[in-house]
């Protein structure tokens, strides 16, 4: 099928001209090709081929083919947020082409986003809505669809309650999609609302944030060209993330830099390494702690910043004392010389970033992990300046905007937290009652020896996790801290695949009576378990097919305009959502701010009037100025940025601004806050995108003395730390009224904002803060007189409110090193949100029934570059799907031989619960280490041997199918956030 | 000619799977794989002296010839496919043609000396003529289209310009692969039918030592296929056979294994080949005008007594003996 | 006369295969024919290079020599081309390329194979430029916008390059002396008879 490029100039050349050798293109194309060396030569010193401008200009003089229309998007795979163009003929994308123009991708992709085109036009994907009666798949419409999962959502309301419908929404929505989706959980009145930040940053937000305000990365990946050392733990950026590569392999050549990594497993990212580290899965902290030891006796760490910025570094010295070169080369198995060297390196050639990602992340102590890396950053004083920081590199396309618009059982959106203020803030945003949304929430009755919850209490009270969503299925009711167990999972844009222990998956999903999945592709929801009757598959356009924002991994927040209408009967995030909630009969006051548009099969709100109205309440994370006009000026003048800087060129209608004004963003849109490039970052002014660490955590700290006494240390800056040019040249804690009052800068607000304020706070006039002020006003004054609204304070290095606030070492759940366990055991068993996480129960189990001598071997998980996420999306997708066809498991050639594995050859991984295996296939390689074995993630369809196709509606099936990883993975949560441990689990390897 | 230095490496290719790994040994405790990294020089100089060797890697697609990255051994087979094979093919044919020709010129056509008895014996069934005249119609479109793939760019292609000639060349390919079919099993039956008749015996040394009656007087005694005819056989049975496993595998590239074989199996098919029509044109030429009597074999299947005896006295004998005890006796040839 | 060369920085290559996928994309290849792949060497090992590799437009190409029915042609930017009329997929082009290059759908009997497929270094075939049916047969063509291939264009960290050879080498160049480090201009000597001295 021909479709691309129908009209095309043909006047120029005729066959015989092209034998002969081509006529009339020759001159100019050599002339091109002449020019392009000479654009290339100049910037040649910088490492780069630049030919975007000459080609340009080049194809203009040619003529471009007539019809075609250029509409840029984001790409929907990684959140390094490449700009796509799109060329569009007739309502149909025809072809891509590099956005030379985009500071972030310079016109470039991976495999996934070179071939984004696909999705569009996909053969694959969900046409129509259907659901499963008696085991069939029968086609619907859109209004049974909507009246009958309405109708059974409000059922199981009535009878167990809002907490047993599990919102579980995505990082694929559009900033706008993920606000409403959590809009929808408020008005629907439940806290068990979450999305896949759960499972792969929710460890490095929590700890991230703890530490020093924000729970986002604090640099960019453009900034990393200024990096002289890089670490990588537990990040493979060369798969996960092609394209920051590009910035970290040139910075790396112009600097010549030292880039570490850190992995159980020598990856791609690793090929590229100065220097690789092997050490063992799951002894992140003994790493970093072995590394501390070192810096610490050597006194390499960053004295000045250490007692200007950070509070509790002595607990920290204290706690890495333990952690010798010989103890922590028994733990992590790296030897001490190359430890030595790391940690040498990373504090004395600086500056020097610190990027980790999932291999941090996804463990029992997860949040821990992160604790420690924030602590090495903070001792070297590698945090809040260019070319440092903690470089996240985070999943999906926009799971930092869902994560920032609170797709999470602990926030509302932009970090408002469940307390009542936050719900009357965002009360007011939205113009409802705060007592509706208690209302909507559940009593909770006593049960299993914990006391009653009130409706107010429910709505404060952090819901259930989308890693153990089946627990919640599964548990005795008495074990489950909520009205009744989980009845039903309204899951739009998540796969099913994607957490351990998928044997229990399956018998939740048995249990439950309503299964609604909305997405594009069917997902492994659909395909697993055998379910009959009550499941709905709705189809959902990809962001190709709507408009909307998106944010990045570094916080740059990118517009995307619709590519081409939604294809099939598939329609967008938006109407769906409004379809919903108009059967559910909130539609009213939930939607009544937006302007409504006519959409596929019905009213849908606009995108653009969804960020106005977040432009209007997200004052604490700087949401405001990212108004959607700013944002598509941005888009249209991308080539106005810097490369490195990512500052707007002077001159340009984006003077100054940074590329797409990253968070924070303070102030209103017309007060034009630059955003802001690097978190912290002391050496700009407050409203110019400089910033300090937040004082969340009181203003004083109690310390006691060794001789009994007590003391009050303060958690402001000290020692002449502040933003330049700071009117309070000092720490200070966040604006308030009360605050403005005192030092007589109220007087610099307006009328209007007064009023305002004055409206806002009622009888507590002084006590409206920063965050909650719905004019700016305090914002406003705060940055004019040179100061961060939300104050300048101390990192903390003991983080006292976490479970482990100075993070220790501790096997883990499946540790192959049993001599280990006595001493550095898991934690005692707790609960963590809503249901029991026995980590010392299933350890010391573990251990007992000898697991590590029937199942050898450790397994580990992770990324392959052509798949994204659950990856049926890709998976479907015919040009990444060729790529990689069978589903597999790395093993040492030792592993294998000692086996009888040959390479390619199927073989069974099995696990150590619920009797779990899986038949892959061997790849034989020294990627892993003697003793270790990997497989990717992305898979699924085939389970424990059994090939699920039938089991997705006909012609919807993706092209690979394979064993998920997560058959094999197994219990182990993180006490903050529960993430899951997918990255240590122990496995035995067998030929098939 | 450098056709024994091809083949060895061949053979050696064939032999060898290699996979170029470069260890490094790494520094102690320091591992730098950007300095560490593998060069291409290297690779090719570890390649050198086994000129059949790949750069070989990992891919994950599943095409095994696709994780091969560099294969500097193409160059050696464009060097036989340009060079030795046009030479081989050019003497082989060319050079048959002439002396066929020197030989008509000389000798003249071989007669029957005691003049045409008039009564003729069968010598070939009419299976046997079918099987002969099946393998030889298919040779002959075979070797045609062979050489077509080899020569028709040099003399056909000036002759009919470019589309035409792909056309004819197309067509010459499908009968290629489709009569390769046929000639295979008439090889195969022409093997077992003829074997009992073609098993080398002293009586050939004798009949070779006598030249086989085409020089000098008088003619040595043969059975049913004297020595020459042996030599046809053995020539068409050996070398029909190393065609067609050859050719099958350049058929199906799948079970061939990799590029080097198909390079390998290309190089026995062109040189079989050409042998193979040189051999054929000498034995059409006596089938036909290089001998009186003598197509009738394969004609009719009926050859005359007189032939017979000259050329195959004990055979005549042998049938005589065979008739007497109640064989096919002989007929008045009209 | 440009001389258009392909060179793979093998120190930048991360194998993210994003050549391979544009190349589809751009050109509509179908399942089965990888007219671009990456190949990674010592795989696991330190010292693991990755590779793209795809018709590198040889001087003096090998396939166009040994063709039966002669279906190649050089342009005068030097992409070396191939008629698919004229083609008649016999599979020699096949044999002689030191790089994998040519490819064939799978047709008819005998698993025998279709009309040969590679590389176009985006520059269509000897159809008329741009022309839908050169389209259908060869895929785009991007030399006649006045654009580079696709895969080099996209490629994210910069390691496959594309365009005039000295250009292209000069950059190379560059970046080994800024760098200190270079594994060689892959498939240079083999396609070129050259190498880039440093």
């Amino acid at each position: 099928m021909l479709i691309k490029r129908k009209t095309a100039d043909v006047q120029r050349g005729k066959l015989q001209a092209a034998i002969a050798g081509l006529s009339s293109g020759v001159m100019d194309r050599r002339a091109f090709l002449r020019r392009s060396g000479l654009v290339a030569g100049g910037v040649a010193a910088a490492g780069a081929l630049q030919i975007g401008a000459v080609r340009k200009a080049q194809a203009a003089g040619l003529g471009p083919s007539t019809g075609t229309k250029i509409v840029k998007n984001i790409c929907t795979h990684c959140s390094v947020g490449c700009t796509v163009k799109a060329e569009v003929a007739n309502g149909v994308w025809v072809g891509q082409e590099p956005t030379w123009e985009s500071p972030i991708n310079r016109g470039t992709h991976c495999a996934k986003g070179a071939s984004v085109r696909e999705l569009v036009h996909g053969d694959r994907r969900i046409k129509y809505p259907m659901k499963l009666v008696d085991g069939q798949w029968q086609r619907i419409s859109w209004d049974v669809a909507i009246n009958e999962i309405g109708d059974k959502m409000t059922e199981i309301r009535t009878k167990s309650g809002a907490d047993s419908v599990y919102l579980l929404g995505s990082a694929k929505f559009s900033n706008e999609g993920a606000y409403l989706f959590r809009k929808f959980a408020a008005f629907w009145g439940t806290n068990n609302v979450d999305h896949q930040a759960r499972i792969c940053h929710s460890t490095t937000v929590a700890g991230v944030a703890n530490t020093w305000g924000y729970g986002a990365m604090t640099n960019s990946y453009n900034d990393i060209r200024n990096s002289k050392t890089v670490i990588f733990m537990g990040s493979n950026a060369a798969e996960a993330h092609p394209v920051s590569m590009q910035h970290i392999i040139e910075g790396k050549e112009v600097q010549r830099a030292n880039v570490i990594v850190f992995d159980p497993r020598f990856t791609r990212t690793a090929a590229h390494a100065t220097d690789y580290v092997r050490f063992r899965s799951g002894t992140d902290i003994a790493v970093i702690w072995g590394m501390m030891w070192h810096i610490f006796k050597n006194g390499w760490e960053d004295k000045a910043f250490i007692a200007a910025r950070v509070h509790g570094m002595d607990d920290v010295r204290k706690e890495v004392e333990k952690y010798d070169p010989k103890t922590v080369e028994d733990i992590t198995g790296i030897p001490g010389e190359q430890l030595e060297r790391a940690a040498k390196t990373f504090a004395t050639v600086k500056p020097a970033t610190f990027i980790w990602c999932m291999g941090v992340t996804q463990h029992s102590v997860g949040t821990a992990n992160v604790r420690a890396i924030c602590n090495l950053l903070l001792a070297t004083g590698n945090v809040g300046s260019n070319g440092t920081g903690a470089n996240i590199f985070r999943g999906h396309c926009n799971v930092q905007g869902a994560t920032d618009f609170g797709l999470d059982i602990a926030n509302l959106p932009c970090y408002y937290g469940l307390v009542e203020g936050a719900w009357r803030h965002w009360g007011r945003v939205w113009g409802v009652e705060y007592d509706y949304f208690q209302s909507r929430f559940d009593e909770v009755p006593a049960k299993g020896g914990r006391a009653a919850r009130t409706r107010k209490q429910n709505m404060e009270t952090s819901g259930h996790t989308s890693t153990r969503w089946f627990d919640a299925a599964n548990l005795p009711a008495e074990q489950v801290d909520q009205k009744d167990n989980l009845k039903a999972m309204f899951v739009m844009g998540h796969g099913g695949n994607t957490i351990p222990r998928m044997p229990d998956a399956v018998k939740g999903l048995e249990k439950l009576e309503l299964l609604v999945v909305c997405d594009p592709h069917p997902t492994n929801f659909v395909s697993l378990g055998g379910r009959k009757n009550g499941t709905y598959l709705l189809p959902i356009c990809t962001q190709f097919e709507t408009s909307g924002s998106r944010t990045c991994s570094n916080r740059s927040i990118q517009w995307g305009d619709k590519v081409v209408e939604p294809i099939f009967e598939s329609v967008s995030d938006y109407e769906v959502i409004y379809k919903l909630s108009q059967k559910l009969g909130f539609a009213e006051p939930m939607f009544k701010n937006y302007e409504m548009v006519k959409g596929k099969y019905g009213m849908e709100p606009t995108p653009e009037s969804i960020l106005k109205e977040i432009n209007k309440g997200g004052w604490s994370t700087g949401y405001t100025g990212q108004s959607p006009e700013r944002l598509k000026l941005h888009m249209a003048h991308q080539d106005k940025f810097d490369f490195t800087t990512l500052r707007g060129a002077k001159g340009s209608p984006v003077e100054n601004d940074f590329y797409g004004l990253p968070w924070p963003c303070w102030g209103t849109p017309e007060y034009k806050h630059p955003g802001t490039h690097i978190l912290y970052n002391t050496s700009l002014e407050a409203k110019n995108g400089g910033g300090t660490f937040r004082p969340r955590f009181g203003l004083t700290r109690e310390r006691t003395l060794p001789d009994g006494s007590k003391v009050n240390d303060t958690m402001l800056a000290e020692n002449g730390s502040f933003s330049l040019n700071s009117g309070i040249q000092d720490g200070y804690p966040e604006f308030t009224m009360a605050v403005l009052k005192k030092l007589g800068w109220d007087g610099d607000l307006t009328p209007a904002e007064l009023e305002t304020i004055t409206r806002i706070g009622g009888a507590n006039v002084d006590g409206v803060s920063w965050a909650i002020d719905l004019s700016g006003g305090i914002q406003r004054v705060a940055l004019e007189r040179g100061c961060v609204p939300y104050g300048n304070g101390k990192a903390r290095a003991n983080a006292w409110n976490l479970p482990d606030p100075v993070p220790v070492h501790r096997e883990p759940i499946y540790s192959p090193r049993v001599d280990l366990v006595a001493k550095w055991p898991a934690r005692p068993d707790e609960r963590t949100l809503r249901i029991p996480n026995l980590h010392t129960s299933i350890q010391k189990a573990a251990v007992e029934k000898g697991i590590a001598k029937s199942f050898p071997i450790v397994l580990t998980s992770g990324r392959l570059v052509e798949y994204e996420g659950g990856g049926e999306e890709t998976r479907s997708n015919r040009w990444l799907a060729e790529l990689q066809q069978d589903m597999f498991v790395e093993i040492n050639p030792a592993d294998a031989q000692s086996r009888g594995i040959r390479d390619g050859a199927f073989v069974w991984v099995s696990g150590p619960e619920n009797n779990s295996k899986a038949r892959v296939k061997a790849l034989v390689t020294e990627r892993v280490g003697k003793g270790v074995a990997f497989m990717p993630f992305h898979f699924g369809g085939v389970f424990q041997g059994a090939d699920q196709r039938g089991n997705y509606p006909a012609g919807t099936d993706p092209i690979v199918l394979g064993e998920s990883v997560n058959t094999i993975t197994t219990y182990g949560y993180d006490p903050v956030t529960a993430m899951h441990e997918g990255k240590v689990t122990l496995c035995q390897i067998a030929a098939a | 000619m450098r056709l024994g230095a091809h083949f060895r490496f061949l053979i050696v290719g064939l032999a060898l799977a290699l996979t170029v790994a470069i260890a490094q040994p790494a520094a102690a405790q320091q591992i730098n794989p950007t300095a560490n990294a593998v060069k291409e020089q290297q690779l090719l100089d570890a390649l050198r002296g086994n000129p059949s060797g790949e750069v070989q890697g990992r891919i994950s697609i599943p095409d095994g010839t696709a994780a091969t990255l560099i294969r500097p051994a193409g160059r050696e087979w464009r060097e036989f496919h340009q060079g030795t094979m046009l030479r081989v093919g050019a003497i082989a044919v060319l050079g048959m043609l002439a002396l066929l020709a020197a030989f008509y010129l000389v000798r003249g056509r071989v007669k029957v000396e005691a003049g045409l008895s008039g009564r003729t014996m069968t010598r070939f069934n009419g299976f046997e003529r079918f099987m002969h005249w099946m393998t030889a119609t298919c040779f002959i479109v075979l070797a045609l289209s062979g050489l077509n793939v080899t020569f028709g760019k040099a003399v056909l292609l000036p002759l009919l310009g470019p589309q035409a000639f792909t056309n004819v060349s197309l067509a010459a390919k499908w009968a290629h692969n489709y009569l390769a079919w046929p000639f295979m099993l008439g090889i195969a039956m022409m093997f077992l039918v003829w074997i009992k008749d073609n098993i080398p015996t002293g009586t050939d040394l004798k009949w070779l030592a006598a030249g086989g009656g085409l020089v000098g007087k008088g003619h040595p005694p043969a059975r049913r296929f004297n020595a020459g005819q042996k030599v046809i056989f053995w020539s068409v049975v050996l070398g029909g056979a190393a065609l067609s496993v050859s050719g099958v595998y350049l058929l199906f590239p799948a079970f061939a294994g990799g590029v080097l074989n198909l390079q390998f199996w290309n190089v026995i098919h062109g040189v079989v080949s050409m042998l193979m029509v040189a051999v054929i044109l000498a034995h059409i030429y006596i089938g036909s005008i290089g001998m009186e009597g003598a197509f009738d074999a394969m004609g009719s299947g009926e050859v005359d007594l007189n032939w017979a005896k000259e050329h195959h006295s004990l055979w005549v004998a042998d049938q005589m003996k065979k008739g007497q005890a109640g064989a096919p006796a002989m007929q008045p040839a009209e | 006369m440009a001389r258009v060369k392909f060179l793979c920085d093998a120190d930048r290559c991360i194998e993210c295969n994003a050549c391979v996928t544009a190349c589809k994309n751009e050109n509509e290849v179908p399942w089965g024919i990888n007219r671009r792949r990456v190949v990674t060497i010592n795989d696991g090992k330190p010292g693991e290079r990755s590779i793209s590799m795809a018709c590198m437009h040889c001087t003096d190409a090998p396939c166009a020599a040994v063709c039966p029915v002669d279906c190649f042609y050089t342009t005068a930017d030097a992409v070396v081309l191939h008629s698919k009329d004229l083609c008649i997929g016999c599979g020699y082009c096949f044999y002689a390329c030191p790089f994998g290059a040519p490819q064939y759908p799978k047709v008819g009997n005998f698993g025998s194979r279709g009309k040969m497929d590679k590389c176009t270094y985006c520059a269509g075939g000897p159809e008329a430029d741009l022309s839908p049916v050169e389209f259908q047969k060869y895929g785009s063509n991007r030399l006649a916008e006045g654009k580079l291939p696709l895969c080099a264009e996209m490629c994210s960290t910069k390691a496959l390059l594309a365009g005039d050879g000295e250009i292209i080498a000069q950059i190379y160049k560059e970046r080994v002396v800024k760098r200190g480090y270079g594994s060689g201009a892959w498939g240079w000597q083999t396609a070129y008879k050259e190498t880039i001295a440093i």
